[in-house]
């Protein structure tokens, strides 16, 4: 679904991605991982070339998207997804709006733009929060409507960069399951950058390590949830108690 | 109504017709050309989708060059260019071009600033969605920097009103040519302290209801 070709990516003559190559399977969620100025971020935009490799080949689901003219490019990117750390919603357009400016920009047919935005903010469960602003809602909330922005036009991959770093372990938990189901239910190839372990070892069947701009490892993982959805303060205490807590105050 | 009013009120309104002429063109070319010019300087920065170094110096020069002018010498210099595209260099017809151009000058400025305040991510979304250039900025640039834009714009439009007092030197009227003229040289302090009521009245209308609106559309 994904492949790169010894990429290259070089800042003055720092090389923050060093001759990378990989190959991503249809339908793998695939975790990047590393230190921070490892590349992971980088490696994840030029996917999309959002950040324009100096050297090597981009493939995406079969196009070469280094070869594409930039309006090709612009249309590829359509089947594409993104989410951010930061959610990068336009704060001032509603949930509905934020949403449906993607299938705008894809020319989706104006008649049935309604009843899809619909069925994308009740698959993230939002469907009560169509007319409220960015402002209005919480990290995980925007990160949703990132999500059904990102889905709105059925693409075949979704790259997340860092979705998950922004938020409390509670709500990371509730929009890895959304990404789980995500690519269950659609079959959608998902790339997940992250320094939190727990992240990838939650969702990933596969994940790579990243080190100075090159990959030191790839390891193929059976994901197992190491975030409970649970925020109770029960759990909480548990925790803090379970392997080091010394006493209650 | 004061007397004196009532005396010069024929003259009065004329002169406020004036002034609005020489402040709405003002404000069609700033909407019109300042708008683009901004988005453009903006847009060719380093690090921005058009990044062009000769387009952006280029034009980061010409609005320097402009907006360093002492308005009045500006009006002086243009004479020649006035009289090319009016025929005239006189009136309030004539004046309308160096307030124009001052105009395109002082918002594409503000345009350019309030550009510069909608987060890098919103355009990396818009990038990363497949957006062409001219549907991030108007998917996402504008509306994100819109109560930006009007508080620019309000603030430019007070700008004009200052700016327009100053016309009278090429025959273009307004209030300010009214007050100077009438106050000032004729010694009529009173009639001269009305005008300033009347300006004053007008840019707190003006300041209000820009910041209202831009306070209105802002949902950030």
């Amino acid at each position: 679904m994904i492949k790169l070709h010894n990429v290259t990516k070089k800042y003055a003559h720092f090389r923050a991605i060093n001759s990378v190559t990989l190959e991503i399977e249809e339908g793998e969620i695939y975790g990047i991982i590393g230190a921070s100025g490892a590349g992971k971020s980088t490696l994840l935009r030029i996917m999309n070339l959002l950040e324009n490799p100096d050297e090597g080949e981009v493939v995406v689901n079969g196009q070469v998207l280094t070869n594409l003219t930039s309006k090709h490019l612009r249309e590829a990117r359509k089947s594409i997804g993104m989410i951010f750390q930061h959610f990068n919603l336009v704060a001032n357009k509603t949930v509905f709006e934020n949403v449906a400016v993607s299938l705008e920009l894809a020319r989706f047919p104006k008649e049935d733009l309604r009843n899809r935005v619909v069925e994308c903010l009740q698959f993230v469960g939002l469907e009560n929060f169509i007319s409220k602003y960015p402002a209005q809602l919480s990290g995980g909330q925007k990160q949703r409507v990132a999500i059904a922005r990102a889905l709105a036009n059925n693409p075949q991959v979704l790259l997340c960069d860092e979705p998950t770093s922004s938020l409390d372990p509670h709500t990371t938990g509730e929009i890895l399951d959304v990404l789980e189901k995500v690519n269950q239910r659609f079959g959608v190839t998902i790339v997940i950058v992250s320094h939190e372990m727990d992240v990838i070892k939650s969702i990933c069947n596969r994940a790579t390590v990243m080190a100075d701009g090159a990959i030191y490892d790839t390891i193929s993982i059976e994901p197992k949830r190491m975030l409970g959805t649970d925020d109770s303060p029960k759990y909480f205490v548990e925790q803090l108690t379970k392997d080091g807590g010394v006493d209650h105050a | 109504m004061p007397e004196i009013l009532v005396q010069y009120e024929a003259e009065i309104w004329s002169s406020i017709g004036e002034t609005f002429v020489m402040v709405g063109v003002s404000i069609l070319a700033a909407v019109i050309l300042g708008l683009p010019v901004g988005t453009l300087l903006f847009l060719c920065r380093k690090g921005q989708i058009l990044e062009n170094k000769v387009i952006f110096s280029s034009l980061n020069l010409l609005v320097n060059i402009i907006r360093s002018f002492p308005f009045l010498l500006l009006v002086v210099f243009l004479i020649p260019f006035t009289r090319f595209i009016i025929g005239t260099a006189i009136g309030t017809a004539a004046a309308t071009i160096p307030l124009a151009i001052i105009a395109i000058a002082h918002y594409s400025r503000l345009v350019e600033q309030s550009l510069l305040d909608v987060p890098k991510g919103v355009l990396e979304a818009a990038i990363s969605m497949g957006a062409s250039v001219k549907e991030i900025i108007y998917k996402f640039l504008y509306v994100e920097a819109r109560s930006g834009l009007v508080l620019g714009l309000t603030t430019s439009i007070i700008s004009f009103i200052s700016y327009s007092t100053i016309m009278g030197v090429v025959g273009g009227g307004g209030i300010g040519d009214f007050a100077i003229r009438y106050g000032y040289q004729q010694f009529k302090t009173d009639l001269m302290m009305y005008m300033i009521i009347i300006m004053v009245i007008l840019v707190q209308l003006i300041q209000f209801i820009g910041t209202t609106v831009s306070r209105k559309i802002d949902k950030r």
